[in-house]
């Protein structure tokens, strides 16, 4: 690769993002985060308020955006939703249990090889990096936790977001969910 | 390699309309919701898409297969008169002009006479004919071929695809085209109207 062409590529292709989405896009997507996110926060409540573990973690925030923001998206697709959760909490769990002496370690481990093992089987989910990553910086309940991370809440919460997506997303007449269930 | 302007390996070039930013981002906004997209890859999958699209449908027929063999070539030192004789033969409306190692230098076609003569179609040449005053200034006894022919040539090979031939036709706007083997000799002559009825294209056109 020469220099100059290495620097133009900085530049970027194309002026201007995608459009802004209409109205109605807007409040459903607003609806549909809402609905979700409350579902989990219920569940959570209702379920597992007496024990040491949360259902609830950040990168659900994330999911949100993508299931009920950008419905058409790949990324936002069940297979990917759920299983990008999943590998990237199993993946996380690992490189803590294995490398937690060096956080440093731990923490660019999990990231980089949940982003990798997401591509290898087809179900890249952005969220899932932070799934991976909220595994080996934790808190100390959450590493408590060890492999029961991966079910819970990794796979419950995206199950239940995917729950309420696909009630939710399928109303209005301009939209559906999912493309692709796997 | 002379006489052969357009030369390409296959079907990828097949006029296709360049989309503007503009026309995607319309486009988008007849989409609901948020399209993870740019309109840059948007552009390469379209463009990759039409060319597999057009390979898929166009892909299996080669330029060697439609082409008519036999074809009578002229020389470059004829006189206008024996190669208007050949081509009135021919039954074609134009014939390749070969050198004498067989390569094509360029193409002689009826218009060509038409244009020396200074009219713009047959009918005004007969009543050109039929005016007493009308001189018939030109005199194509003593005017070699190469003089009137037009070269170069648009050519096409004979393992030409749709994309190349299409594009070779569009370029070149006469009925027939020559088509050449590899090193530039004749080797037949690819007719627009044979080409038309091999895929159907007057329907479209």
């Amino acid at each position: 690769m020469k220099w100059p062409e290495y620097l133009l590529k900085m530049r970027g292709t194309t002026r201007g993002s995608p459009p802004r989405v209409s109205t109605s896009e807007i409040v459903w997507s607003w609806v549909g985060a809402f609905l979700g996110i409350m579902a989990v926060a219920w569940v959570d409540q209702l379920f597992f308020s007496g024990y040491d573990l949360s259902l609830m973690i950040g990168s659900f925030g994330a999911s949100a955006v993508l299931v009920y923001g950008a419905v058409r998206s790949p990324l936002a697709q069940p297979r990917n939703l759920v299983g990008g959760h999943m590998l990237s909490a199993l993946v996380g769990v690992i490189c803590w249990k294995l490398f937690h002496p060096y956080p440093w370690l731990a923490e660019a481990m999990a990231v980089a090889t949940a982003i990798a093992l997401m591509h290898a089987t087809r179900t890249l989910h952005p969220p899932g990096g932070a799934t991976a990553l909220i595994a080996v910086i934790g808190s100390p309940e959450i590493h408590n936790l060890g492999f029961y991370y991966v079910l819970m809440p990794a796979t419950i919460g995206p199950l239940i977001l995917l729950a309420v997506a696909v009630l939710v997303n399928n109303v209005p007449s301009s939209r559906r969910y999912p493309e692709i269930w796997f | 390699m002379p006489g052969n302007l357009y030369e390409r390996p296959s079907t990828d070039d097949v006029a296709e309309t360049e989309l503007t930013d503009g026309d995607i981002l319309d486009a988008m906004q007849h989409i609901p919701g948020y399209l993870d997209i740019t309109t840059e890859d948007f552009r390469t999958i379209y463009h990759l898409a039409h060319r597999h699209a057009v390979e898929r449908m166009f892909g299996h027929v080669k330029v060697a297969n439609l082409m008519r063999l036999e074809v009578e070539a002229l020389q470059p030192d004829m006189s206008l008169v024996e190669a208007a004789k050949i081509l009135a033969r021919s039954g074609s409306t134009g014939l390749p002009v070969v050198d004498s190692q067989g390569c094509v230098i360029g193409m002689l076609t009826e218009s060509d006479f038409l244009r020396r003569l200074k009219v713009a179609t047959f009918l005004e040449l007969l009543l050109n004919l039929l005016d007493d005053t009308f001189e018939f200034s030109h005199r194509c006894h003593e005017t070699p071929v190469r003089e009137a022919m037009v070269a170069p040539v648009v050519t096409v090979t004979k393992d030409a695809g749709f994309g190349a031939t299409m594009a070779a036709f569009h370029q070149h706007g006469g009925r027939s085209m020559p088509v050449v083997s590899s090193d530039g000799r004749l080797l037949g002559l690819i007719l627009r109207k044979d080409f038309h009825a091999a895929y159907s294209l007057d329907k479209l056109l």
